[in-house]
């Protein structure tokens, strides 16, 4: 699953702190988030997507190698 | 109860309640050994200190120590504690089969083993597993979502 988490927070200027603030998760997850190790559950998929102001499926894409059904 | 107590405070109030238990434990042991309850509040005053200052760093270690663990420390945490569980589970397992084929006590491992079953039979029955929805019989009616 990629996502532009990254993307959206360095076009704001903000730090990974500041995101983490806002969205009530430590720093860790933020960066965990942003380098794809951890995948957010949904509510805090929406939280971050609603924080960006992006839509969610344009905040996070599967990859096309995952996204295929089965 | 522990929602009272501050994040920060919750971990080493519960390690300072378990270090007084054991402690009091030796002492009612009492015998030649009664100072190693000593021992043990010595042992938890250092171990509730350590984890009281690890709870104030911006780590991943702190957030667990302090409480205030996020959705995705929640889950590694659930994740090391059912490891730690299985771990537990098989050296209660090697240790009852041993007793029996030494001929030792054996109860305890199996009383062990038999509450550890009820826990996670508790924990499935706690969080759902099992629990049926009664199916929607108007599915079939439902207009298709990706109609107009």
């Amino acid at each position: 699953m990629r996502n532009r988490v990254r993307e959206q927070r360095r076009q704001r200027g903000l730090s990974q702190a500041e995101v983490a603030a806002a969205l009530g998760v430590s720093r860790q997850t933020v960066i965990s988030i942003e380098s794809g190790r951890y995948l957010p559950s949904l509510p805090l998929a929406f939280r971050i997507a609603r924080f960006f102001d992006v839509p969610v499926d344009k905040m996070f894409d599967p990859d096309e190698e995952e996204a295929g059904p089965c | 109860m522990l929602k009272v107590i501050p994040p920060r405070l919750r971990k080493p109030a519960l390690y300072t309640l378990a270090g007084l238990v054991f402690a009091a434990a030796w002492l009612i042991h009492g015998g030649r050994t009664w100072w190693f309850s000593i021992v043990v509040l010595v042992a938890t005053a250092a171990r509730v200190a350590a984890v009281y200052l690890r709870a104030g760093k911006d780590t991943d270690e702190g957030a667990l120590a302090g409480s205030r663990a996020d959705e995705r420390l929640q889950f590694l945490n659930a994740r090391a504690r059912a490891l730690a569980g299985i771990f537990a589970g098989t050296a209660t397992f090697i240790a009852l089969s041993v007793a029996v084929a030494a001929g030792r006590t054996w109860w305890p491992y199996a009383a062990i083993l038999a509450v550890a079953g009820l826990g996670y039979l508790f924990g499935l029955s706690n969080y759902g597993v099992g629990e049926q929805d009664p199916a929607e019989e108007d599915a079939d009616d439902a207009p298709s979502p990706v109609m107009s």
